[in-house]
């Protein structure tokens, strides 16, 4: 009988999976993106707009530092899917990316709460000042990032209830969205620290 | 025998089967046919951008002229620019990109076929919605102003000048919404977005592609030239990218959601705006010269029939001129208000750049130093591209000299050097590509009579239009301005300059003739009709659907040549007596694989998903409008449903049983 | 074949990390705070940079795998990093940001 060739012969000359080094060239791209963010931050936030409130008068320093433990724990909770699913346990993987998933909400809804207040209360708005175009964007790109690896967790999740077990395929998937989520992690480590706790009003 | 690749049969999802035809075309996920696919579209828009240099150049073939008005002047060479830049030389890097790639380093396809062709549709449906400004803008004088451009009544300005007019570079806050209301600036912004994310997704499948799915024995340094500068710039996209994607977020962030960004008057800085635009701006266009440069590196050595020069200098030197580019783009605001330091900095380090270059260009003359020269079309087009892309690149260095630049900037000598390097560089490259790789794409080859009125044409003209841009430029006539005034005494020359771009239209004429002639009943090309010397040449043409019967195995740098010639004691090629054997057994086996081959089947998923972009972006655009926020639902539900249709859709369909 | 990197964490060791990562987001807030009571100049500025970078390495490196796969990923990863730091350091530097070249 012949035998079958598949144009499609993973045989990567790396040693490294297709879609692996895929994400990984996407992720270094993203320092890109969110470097010009961040940069655009730190000029304007620089600079004095009089009678204007700018960002770094406003922040709730504690309820940020909650979110960002709330973020920091999603990674854990990301890492344990990926362990789970190594380990064959359906229901566990199925769970923990769940927690993931509640966790990105968690602090989305925490984002949502604090822009809110920014805006209705402190009247800082995108088009109050330079600066506070620039923390919203920074901080609403970022969010979208959270908001899409939501949505990515929740298809897996969603996936691994209705397939019933995650091949091998699907969890390379998981892999990768979990390099997407840590990744969206590590940018908000830099926010957190770059943006709000090292940020003084000029 | 008949060809075994086998073709689904499934209909899960009601997928498509067919590869011909039109849904053939449109669901392919064969990178042959999106290389194509890429080709004739970026062709489209090159005749497009030419057009618009033609009218533009109607207008100045004498002083005072009011052939069209100075509104329609800036819409127009501001989409010259951003189309040949964009829709024609970058696309036709990809064409070049897509086809070849896989065929060099011996592979089937790309590491991914889908998303492939999701770059394609992108960039397709951003080069339909950057023209459909057309349709949706008209010119609006800022607020508070009741005349723009020449003080010209809004009414009077016409109908081409509906579209952006801020150049290719768009500077912030005259292309703000300020002085530049309504939609047209948007339709830039947000289409240059679109093309960018295609060219995103391209540079992350052509880096797997060249790192993951090389054939057995193609090391890194055995590669074709053409293939090493594909990778770099995959590399440059993908870091030069997301820079200008934040900045024309921001543009429209400004322009849509009264963001502050570039607003002087509150504080913002156009400045930011520069920065970010040439961050992108520069490594682009090492983007635009390096492919054209590739393929120049596989033209030479075939057409001298001695190995290129220096093969490792010049593959390390390509990476550099990648590495340095990220370091030099402030020297397009030496003029700007950058502090002396910054100006120095930058004006070495764009002096350092030449460096690499000029290892290139020597490399490729040490190319045809003594090499038995056979001047073919390909071959005239590649020295052609070496002597003119040298003059554009002596100009270049004069630019590095900041005092100097100063005298030059905003005039048509900083014209007469880019034209130069891009076209006299990337289109000539281009030129020489499409010429050697046609018996590729279609089993024949084109004319060499017409190839070589072509190229004479196209050489005389080039230089009539753009040399004497030289001393035009240094006498002080300024650039992106609709007239010159007759006491200038720039007429004469500026007759001559619009003279030789008909002259060069005339040129595109008969390649276009050309190509469509010889496609039809060009002469037959047979598996080697150059006597090359890399891997693509080893399958039949046109290539075959599977690309290689039997994937290589690759010993050396220019393995075909080596299976084809032996050297003598003196170092000179001598054709072994089993080599005219070896070509007839590679037809023979290659166009009869012996085992089936299973190939990636085509798919919707692609074009549905490359459709919810442009529909995001009108919303975008049209957002006060509830039609607006329709769009922006509806085009975002497109995307995520293919995406998700994508995720559960295999790449190959199980092979039915014969 | 794909290799499949042999050594993983154990759930231990991930919960560990994720208390010394929440250990560390602690000592950045509280400097925070030390920060506003005395000013502590240029020493909060590196201190806060450092700890932030020490949580950055530790995601990367455990949580994304990173220190157990081939080199060359770190490489393709560092590389965008090392361009952005270059790039818009520069830019940074020429607004005056960075105080390195202000008068």
């Amino acid at each position: 009988m012949t035998e079958l060739v598949h144009a499609h012969d993973e045989h990567e000359s790396t040693g490294i999976e297709n879609r692996k080094l895929g994400m990984w060239a996407f992720l270094s791209s993203e320092f890109l993106f969110f470097g010009a963010l961040i940069s655009n931050y730190l000029l304007y936030s620089n600079r004095p707009f009089a009678d204007s409130v700018v960002p770094a008068e406003v922040y709730d320093i504690p309820f940020t530092s909650v979110s960002s433990f709330v973020l920091l724990m999603s990674s854990l909770t990301m890492v344990l899917a990926h362990n789970a699913l190594t380990r064959h346990d359906q229901n566990a993987t199925g769970t923990w990316l769940m927690a993931t998933a509640m966790l990105g909400a968690l602090f989305l809804g925490g984002q949502v709460y604090e822009f809110r207040t920014f805006i209705v209360h402190d009247g800082l708005k995108l088009t109050s000042n330079p600066a506070a175009s620039a923390f919203f964007f920074l901080t609403g790109f970022h969010g979208t990032h959270v908001a899409i690896g939501v949505i990515m967790l929740l298809s897996l999740w969603g996936m691994s209830r209705r397939v019933g077990s995650l091949s091998e395929r699907h969890g390379m998937n998981l892999e990768l969205v979990g390099l997407y989520w840590h990744f969206v992690d590590i940018i908000w480590i830099v926010i957190f620290t770059v943006v709000y706790l090292l940020s003084t009003p000029v | 025998m008949t060809a075994t690749a086998t073709r689904p049969s499934s209909t899960i999802f009601r997928r498509p089967k067919s590869t011909e035809g039109f849904w053939g075309w449109v669901t392919t996920v064969d990178h042959k046919k999106i290389g194509i696919l890429y080709g004739y579209a970026a062709f489209f828009f090159f005749i497009i951008g030419g057009i618009e240099a033609l009218i533009l150049r109607i207008q100045l073939s004498a002083p005072d002229n009011t052939f069209i008005t100075a509104g329609e002047y800036n819409a127009l060479f501001t989409m010259h620019g951003t189309t040949m830049i964009f829709l024609f030389v970058m696309p036709m890097s990809a064409a070049f990109m897509n086809y070849l790639l896989p065929l060099m380093i011996g592979a089937r396809d790309v590491a991914f076929p889908r998303m492939n062709a999701l770059s394609w549709w992108i960039f397709v449906f951003g080069g339909i919605f950057l023209y459909s400004t057309y349709l949706f803008s008209s010119p609006e004088p800022p607020v508070g102003l009741t005349t723009i451009a020449g003080n010209l009544d809004p009414s009077e300005l016409g109908w081409l000048a509906r579209g952006p007019d801020g150049g290719w570079f768009c500077y912030q806050p005259n292309c703000g919404p300020f002085y530049t209301p309504g939609h047209a600036m948007d339709f830039w912004a947000l289409g240059l977005q679109i093309l960018g994310l295609a060219s995103l997704i391209s540079s992350i499948n052509f880096i797997v592609t060249v790192f993951n799915m090389r054939a057995r024995g193609m090391r890194l340094l055995r590669m074709p030239v053409f293939v090493w500068m594909s990778m770099v710039v995959a590399f440059l996209l993908l870091f030069s990218l997301p820079i200008i994607a934040i900045a024309l977020f921001m543009v429209v962030f400004d322009r849509q959601f009264g963001s502050l960004f570039f607003a002087a008057q509150a504080g913002g800085d156009p400045i930011l705006w520069q920065h970010l635009f040439w961050l992108f701006g520069h490594p682009e266009v090492y983007i635009l010269i390096l492919p054209a440069m590739g393929i120049v590196s596989e033209v030479l050595p075939v057409f001298s029939r001695k190995p290129l020069f220096g093969y490792a200098a010049i593959v390390f030197a390509g990476a550099a001129i990648a590495f340095l580019g990220f370091g030099v783009w402030a020297h397009h605001m030496f003029s700007s208000g950058i502090t002396p330091v910054a100006q120095a900095a930058f004006g070495i380090s764009t002096m350092t750049i030449a460096v690499p270059t000029g290892v290139k260009i020597f490399n490729w003359m040490g190319t045809m130093w003594m090499g038995k020269i056979r001047f073919k079309t390909p071959m005239l087009f590649a020295i052609g591209f070496l002597a003119m892309f040298t003059i554009g690149g002596l100009s270049g260095v004069t630019h590095s000299i900041v005092p100097s630049d100063w005298q030059q900037t905003d005039t048509y000598y900083i014209v007469a050097h880019f034209h130069y390097v891009l076209f006299g560089g990337s289109i000539f490259g281009i030129f020489a590509g499409l010429y050697y790789w046609f018996p590729k794409f279609t089993g024949r080859v084109m004319s060499e009579r017409l190839g070589k009125v072509h190229f004479w044409l196209q050489f005389i003209g080039f230089n009539l239009t753009f040399a004497p841009m030289h001393w035009l430029g240094l006498q002080g006539m300024i650039r992106r301005t609709w007239q010159y005034p007759e006491e200038a005494g720039y007429g004469p020359w500026n007759m001559v300059v619009s003279a030789g771009a008909f002259i060069i239209a005339i040129s595109i004429a008969v390649f276009i003739y050309n190509w469509v002639v010889s496609k039809r009943r060009g002469a037959p090309s047979g598996l080697d009709p150059w006597d090359a010397r890399t891997v693509e040449w080893t399958i039949p043409n046109p290539t075959p659907e599977y690309n290689f019967a039997k994937v290589p195995v690759i010993h050396s740098l220019d393995d075909f040549w080596h299976r084809k010639y032996d050297e003598d004691d003196d170092g000179r090629a001598v054709r072994r007596e089993d080599a005219d054997e070896t070509i007839r057994t590679l037809e023979e086996e290659g166009r009869n694989p012996a085992t089936p081959i299973h190939l990636p089947a085509p798919s919707y998923f692609p074009v549905m998903m490359a459709a919810g972009v442009p529909t995001i972006f009108y919303g975008f655009i049209f957002h006060t409008s509830i039609a607006g926020k329709a769009l922006i639902v509806i085009g975002a539900l497109l995307s995520i449903s293919a995406l998700i249709g994508w995720g559960m859709e295999p790449l190959e369909e199980p092979a039915e049983h014969h | 074949m794909t290799e499949h990197s042999t050594d993983h964490p154990t759930p231990a060791l991930y919960v560990k990390i994720a208390v010394l990562l929440a250990v560390l987001t602690a000592i950045e807030v509280a400097l925070y705070y030390v920060n506003r009571a005395i000013e502590l100049g240029v020493f909060n500025f590196v201190l806060l940079l450092a700890l932030a970078l020490l949580k950055f390495l530790i995601v990367i490196g455990w949580y994304m795998h990173l220190r157990y796969e081939k080199k060359m990923l770190s490489r393709f990863f560092a590389t965008g990093f090392v361009i952005a730091m270059f790039c818009y350091g520069i830019v940074l530097g020429t607004f005056g940001v960075l105080a390195i070249t202000r008068s």
